[in-house]
């Protein structure tokens, strides 16, 4: 899919393309061959005749981004029916609508492709990224998008202080934000002060959206230095400062007033009509008539009409939506493995079939004994290897697959998945068979050897080995069963726990503020292991709950926290250089290195590799995914461009 | 009278002050903040948000000021401007969001109201009277039963039958086409159409606990001599019971008004939430969780305003029907 | 009181005390005895539930998730064999992954009344491993009642829910009371300025809206606390918001009281004001007032549930009707698994009883019943 001229071109650019004369050329006259043949929607046809709307050509500029379709090539018309959920679930929106950055992923979620930029050069140090953009392409209200708008939404928004008090992570390096600047009205340049190689993967998640999310020609008139009027403007809305208003109004990458506005231009396929507030009980988008992209025979993209979020405040009444047919495509709140059997036995009643998710996380369930914990004598036991192998070793894993998972998974411990060209055995599968002889032994070795009345180890102060292991049953109420199964295998090695369901506030407090014994939270970094490495070192302060103030010492260049021992900050070290690696080969190479030293540490204990979920899509819904990653970082079903989802009529 | 109701007006003003203090600290008690519950939130979709952009809210939002310098200005925005502040999480003044919802609670909150009374009264009087027959066994096991089986579970086997067998859409109190349609009578029917379950449901509990308390009510009443005398002196049964002992039945009732303007929004959280129903309640439930302070505190400041008016309002009334109690 | 009259003969009832009036007069509503017995029943379960238990209530079994119920036997192809059940084997549906179940009749296992099961403590004292029934192959569970997701005995968790359930209320409604009648009642009895200050104070506890209590409580609370414990603290925190709407009816109804003759005859005669609340006043609707806590002991076992729904009330792995039902409240439940929903007839069960006991109790109680 999406494999028109420019991606070749894209793949290229990864090397520090130069030389793109030729490329252009080329491209201007496929793109001027289709037009001749270009088809747009019949109500956007009617407003043409009318004279309502420029013709197709004027709005989809000289550089349409051809798409191919999954299938085959599409009709227009119907609406997708989908369920949102009543509360901060403007990512569902987001997921379907709004992942349009300068780069896209492909498919398999390896690579980047051309999106709004179709095409860049990368200088060899990997400071430098020069962005061509599609000539003549429009935001939603018919403005042209020009580089302008890139360098606005940076310089203008994202480095204004009252807005934004510090830049987001993933448009700095070196700690310094990049600097934008145009070069002509195509072609815009990122300038950073360290290499970052990885930026032009970050440009293609959710969170590196910023370049292409303001709109010059709107969203100017709410920032003091382009309105003088502006506070009048603020007190009409009954706002309290100018930055409320122009959140309210131009939202964020990930905040809900990113839905609420009707009149912000956007370059989705889409543009809100319902808009996402407190009180909706649903969000309309409808076609956005000057959408830059086109299918393989010049058709205006995207062929539905638009798509109709109904807001549940329960999941159940989704359930029942999918269940009646009342659901044309969703993985979102159902995808629970529990609800499987029912949603499968129904596939008949409401029309529709199951595709395949696979999650990029990499362990269901990863156990993180808090190495750095307060108590030195707690800690001096999680610190062990031997402790955290003899725990893993106690754990009866298929068990718990059997159980919990429907026997639907594999021991594992963590690393990326089986399907990943990173996959590393021993950093995966260490340690997962089950030995109970050997758990005791190393337990023994390590001076818990002494037992009280009822057979339960000692520590070395005679006090009972007790912890209690954190979950959140409202988030993750298969973990509270895992967890009661693990419970229930290390007491036969004479550990005790408390299955600690708590609040979720509280428990990302309690991590926060490193008050732990220990927590559990889904593995990530399976299928993304280079945005999400919090498993493989202390790279994230809410997430490496092992060893926070390690992370927090990272992540603050070593003036918070507390200094990680030596495997830990050559980890930092790698992963560090391996950012800044353009070469794919040269940046696994780092990361192995980075396993294997992951693989020694063997800091988090792992159940077993995160379970493929599943999506309900309706039979006459075409163009879609048979089997997809789940992740964030692919915030799917977005990369397979819903654009060109169709209804068979 | 007008001095006793002025006085309670008076007194309200100190009253509300002081449960508005206890709501905001009650609010923000709980571990965490608005940052950090948003962040838990987007993690449940393994949804991160940048560290950076987590800070900077918590920055913007003022929620590292100490506590009684955020309600200072949030009550000093209400009392000055009439500003109940902005929604953390819409971005939207918390007015509009509050007042956007009340209406359809009121409708569902007047029919559920309207059709309790209407079941409960007649048949609460029926089987006072006729105590131990074979009729008050009946109308007794079923308003148990009514009483006794949890809401949310009625509601959730009634919308997988009706769903389910009879492919109905029940969820919502709109069909789809009419959601953000005019209102025409089309709309209205449609709305009636909706409507019929989540009265039904919230009606089936509220019917039991009314048919109990008018029954005990009204038998402490109908042993008494008075009515002995009425009807020794030849009243007729139907007259004698209305004239009366009905209305006094009624006394404990009309207490209970007091909770239940405050019911109107906070009430049947449960049941609207798993029908989806476009009430206050599970807006109000959802800024709790979330602490978004200050939607949460617009919520829990017209709750226990509506409390203190419903609370006089019954006082007043008490004295209307029962002249036996003076207020002063 | 005429059947109580016949039996006992004239001198007895003049004699007999108030409760024992009260007794003869409760013993003519059968569904109120009937409600008795339930209740009965149900706190003797309360009270030792692994006796009652088949299987322990908290241990999973890989072999047997979304077991249906077990219907016991008593005869077999040969004839009478007494007590047993037939055991079955877990398939998986390969494409659905759901659960089936391919009975195995050969197997057929004997159930033993007064049998060995697992063991536990009875009343929290005594080891033991006696149980009510069990099954004779300990490798064969017997499931009355199916289980649940995790192959955990639903029959044995409603058993365990019971002693949380049912204890847990109770202590918040004998508070409530206790703090409702004394307050409100001084305040309709003295009115003017005691009235005034204590209607103030209820309002002010009114107009408290619980939820936000709820939230945060549960997370002020210990954690090391047991949730058990936890959830009993907050039901008596509920309870000490819970005693003002009792304190507003009890109230209203001393302010009409007030003024009867009875009370003025009390006051001339000189009786104390404690003598003429409680021994003249307080009498005169007790029926009032038992029917308000028999319908606040079911109100709080709903309120337990509703509370679980909403995730703010006991969690698992504690087990209380309110998890139980929580655990069941889903669409797969209903389409795959209805016997889940078992808890919610142990609720409708022990909220009906209660009710009909209670609703007895009112009529008996009142001296003008005939």
């Amino acid at each position: 899919m999406g494999t028109d001229g420019k991606s070749v071109r894209g793949r290229m650019s990864r090397r520090a393309f130069l030389g793109t004369t030729t490329g252009f050329a080329g491209l201007a006259l496929t793109s001027g061959a289709s037009f001749a043949a270009a088809k747009e929607a019949p109500e956007l046809a009617a407003m043409v005749a009318k004279g309502d709307l420029p013709p197709l050509a004027e709005r989809i500029g000289e550089n349409p981004m051809v798409v191919t379709p999954a299938d085959r090539i599409g009709s227009y018309g119907g609406m997708w029916r989908r369920g949102l959920r009543g509360s901060s679930d403007h990512n569902g929106i987001l997921r379907c609508v709004g992942n349009n950055g300068l780069t896209r992923w492909d498919m398999d979620f390896t690579k980047v492709e051309p999106n709004v930029a179709a095409g860049w050069d990368v200088s060899d140090d990997a400071r430098t990224f020069v962005f061509h953009l599609r000539k003549g392409m429009k935001w939603s209200d018919g403005q042209p998008f020009t580089a302008d708008d890139v360098v606005f939404s940076i310089e203008d928004c994202v480095k204004n202080p009252e807005l934004y008090s510090s830049v987001p992570s993933i448009l700095t390096s070196g700690g310094k934000p990049a600097t934008v600047t145009k070069i002509d009205d195509e072609t815009v340049q990122f300038q950073f002060e360290e290499p970052y190689a990885l930026f032009l993967e970050q440009l293609a998640t959710p969170l590196g959206q910023h370049p292409t999310l303001f709109c010059k020609h709107y969203a100017s008139q709410f920032l003091p230095k382009y309105n003088d009027k502006l506070d009048d403007m603020v007190k009409a809305e009954g706002l309290s400062s100018w930055a409320d208003l122009f959140r309210a109004k131009n939202g964020d990458i990930e905040i809900p007033s990113r839905w609420a506005n009707p009149e912000k231009p956007v370059l989705d396929p889409w543009v809100v009509e319902e808009p996402y507030v407190g009180g909706a009980t649903r969000v309309i988008v409808k076609r956005n008539p000057y959408f830059w992209q086109i299918d393989t025979e010049g058709n205006q993209l995207p062929y539905l009409d638009g798509i109709n979020f109904g807001i549940s405040q329960d999941v159940e009444s989704l359930m029942l939506d999918v269940i009646s047919g009342k659901i044309d495509l969703q993985e979102r709140h159902i995808n629970s493995l529990a609800n499987k059997p029912t949603l499968a036995a129904n596939t008949e009643k409401g029309d529709y079939h199951l595709m395949e998710l696979v999650p990029s996380s990499a362990n269901v369930c990863s156990i993180y004994l808090n190495m750095c914990h307060k108590d030195p004598k707690m800690r001096a036991i999680f610190e062990q290897k031997d402790f955290r192998v003899a725990m893993s070793l106690a754990m009866d894993r298929e068990e718990i697959i059997d159980l919990i998972y429907l026997g639907q998974s594999e021991p594992y411990q963590t690393g990326p998945r089986p399907s990943h060209p990173w996959y590393f055995e021993k950093l995966s599968r260490q340690f997962t068979e089950r030995d109970l002889d050997k758990a005791n032994a190393l337990l023994d070795g390590i001076g818990l050897d002494k037992k009280d009345g009822s057979g339960m180890r000692l520590r070395p102060d005679g006090e009972k080995l007790f912890f209690s292991v954190d979950v959140i049953p409202t988030l993750y109420p298969d973990l509270v069963d895992v967890l009661e199964l693990v419970k229930s295998h290390w007491a036969e090695i004479g550990v005790d726990i408390k299955v600690n369901s708590i609040e979720r506030a509280l428990y990302y407090s309690r991590g926060d503020a490193n008050d732990h014994d220990a927590q559990v939270w889904p593995g990530p970094g399976g299928l993304d292991p280079m945005f999400d490495p919090r498993d493989y070192f202390a790279a994230h302060t809410q997430g490496s709950r092992y060893a926070v103030p390690w992370a927090q010492w990272y992540v603050s260049n070593g003036t918070q926290g507390e200094e990680p021992p030596e495997s830990q900050k050559q980890r930092m070290k790698l992963y560090d250089q391996a950012k800044a690696t353009v070469d794919l080969e040269e940046r696994g190479r780092l990361m192995h290195q980075l396993f294997e030293l992951t693989a020694d540490a063997f800091e988090t204990v792992g159940v077993c590799l995160g379970v493929n979920t599943f999506g309900v899509c309706r039979n006459n819904f075409l163009n879609t995914p048979k089997r997809e990653p789940d992740s964030w970082t692919y915030p799917n079903p977005a990369p397979a461009l819903p654009q060109q989802f169709f209804f068979e009529s | 009278m007008l001095r006793f109701i002025f006085k309670r007006v008076l007194w309200m003003i100190p009253a509300l002050f002081a449960v508005s203090f206890l709501a905001f600290v009650l609010i923000q008690l709980p571990p965490g903040d608005f940052v950090t519950n948003y962040v838990a939130t987007l993690a449940a979709s393994n949804e991160i948000i940048d560290q950076n952009a987590a800070d900077a809210l918590r920055e913007r939002f003022g929620l590292g000021e100490p506590m009684l310098l955020q309600y200072g200005k949030w009550i000093w925005g209400i009392l000055v401007h009439g500003d109940f502040g902005t929604s953390f999480e819409w971005q939207q003044p918390v007015g509009d969001l509050v007042w956007e919802r009340m209406a359809l609670t009121l409708t569902l909150t007047l029919s559920t109201l309207v059709a309790t009374w209407a079941i409960a009264l007649p048949i609460g009087i029926f089987s006072a009277v006729r105590k131990y027959t074979i009729g008050d066994y009946i109308v007794t096991s079923i308003s148990f039963f009514g009483l006794a089986i949890p809401s949310f579970l009625l509601a959730l086997v009634l919308m997988y039958i009706a769903v389910v067998i009879f492919g109905q859409d029940v969820s919502g109190l709109f069909s789809d086409e009419y959601q953000n349609a005019p209102w025409t009578w089309a709309k209205v029917a449609d709305l009636i159409h909706h409507l019929w379950i989540p009265v039904i449901i919230l009606a089936v509990s509220g019917t039991a606990s009314l048919i109990r308390v008018m029954r005990a009510n009204l038998l402490d009443e109908l042993n008494k001599p008075y009515v002995t005398t009425a009807r020794a002196k030849g009243l007729s049964e139907f007259r004698l019971l209305m004239k009366y002992p009905v209305r006094i039945a009624l006394n404990p009732f009309i207490s209970t008004i007091a909770w239940l303007l405050p019911n109107l929004v906070s009430g049947s959280i449960v049941v609207a939430v798993v029908l989806n129903l476009p009430t206050a309640a599970p807006l109000l439930l959802q800024s709790l969780l979330a602490q978004d302070m200050y939607l949460a505190g617009a919520f829990v400041l017209l709750i226990c305003t509506l409390t203190l008016i419903g609370s006089l309002v019954s006082d007043i009334l008490l004295a209307i029907a029962d002249p036996r109690i003076r207020l002063e | 009181m005429t059947e109580a009259t016949t039996n006992a003969g004239p001198p007895r009832l003049e004699v007999a005390s108030q409760s024992k009036l009260i007794w003869w007069a409760f013993r003519k509503h059968k569904l109120a005895m009937a409600g008795l017995i339930v209740v009965a029943i149900l706190y003797v379960i309360a009270a030792m539930p692994g006796f009652f238990a088949i299987n322990d209530p908290s241990a999973q079994n890989a072999r047997t998730p979304f077991h249906p119920p077990e219907a016991i036997h008593l005869w077999s192809d040969d004839g009478f064999v007494g007590p047993h059940f037939v055991p079955s084997k877990l398939k998986r549906d390969p494409d659905t992954l759901a659960a089936i179940y391919v009975p195995e009749p050969e197997k057929a296992v004997r159930l033993v009344l007064f049998g060995h099961g697992y063991s536990y403590r009875l009343f929290g004292l005594i080891e033991t491993d006696r149980h009510l029934f069990a099954s004779s192959d300990p490798k064969q569970p017997f499931f009355p009642f199916g289980t649940d997701r995790l192959g955990r005995c639903v029959w044995s968790r409603i058993m365990q829910g019971a002693q949380t359930s049912l204890s847990i209320g109770l202590v918040g409604v004998a508070l409530s009371l206790i703090i409702g009648v004394i307050l409100g009642g001084i305040s309709g009895y003295f009115g003017g300025r005691i009235d005034f200050a204590i209607q103030r104070v209820v309002e002010f506890v009114l107009a408290l809206p619980t939820i936000p209590i709820w939230l945060a409580l549960a997370a002020a609370l210990p954690q090391d606390w047991p949730a058990t414990l936890q959830y009993m603290m907050i039901t008596i925190i509920l309870s000490l918001t819970g005693w003002a709407h009792l304190a507003r009816v009890v109230r209203g109804r001393f302010l009409s009281l007030r003024t009867e003759e009875f009370v003025s005859a009390a006051r001339l005669d000189g009786c104390s004001e404690g003598r003429i609340i409680f021994r003249h006043m307080l009498p005169s609707f007790m029926s009032h007032i038992i029917a308000s806590i028999t319908l606040a002991i079911p109100a709080m076992i709903l309120a337990e549930t509703s509370l679980s729904f909403l995730g703010l009330g006991l969690q698992p792995p504690t087990i209380s009707w309110g998890v139980l039902l929580r655990e069941a409240q889903n669409v797969r439940s209903i389409a795959t698994a209805p016997w889940l929903f078992a808890p919610g007839g142990a609720v409708v069960l022990a909220v009906m009883a209660l009710n009909l006991l209670g609703d007895g109790l009112r009529d008996a109680a009142d001296p003008y019943n005939k």
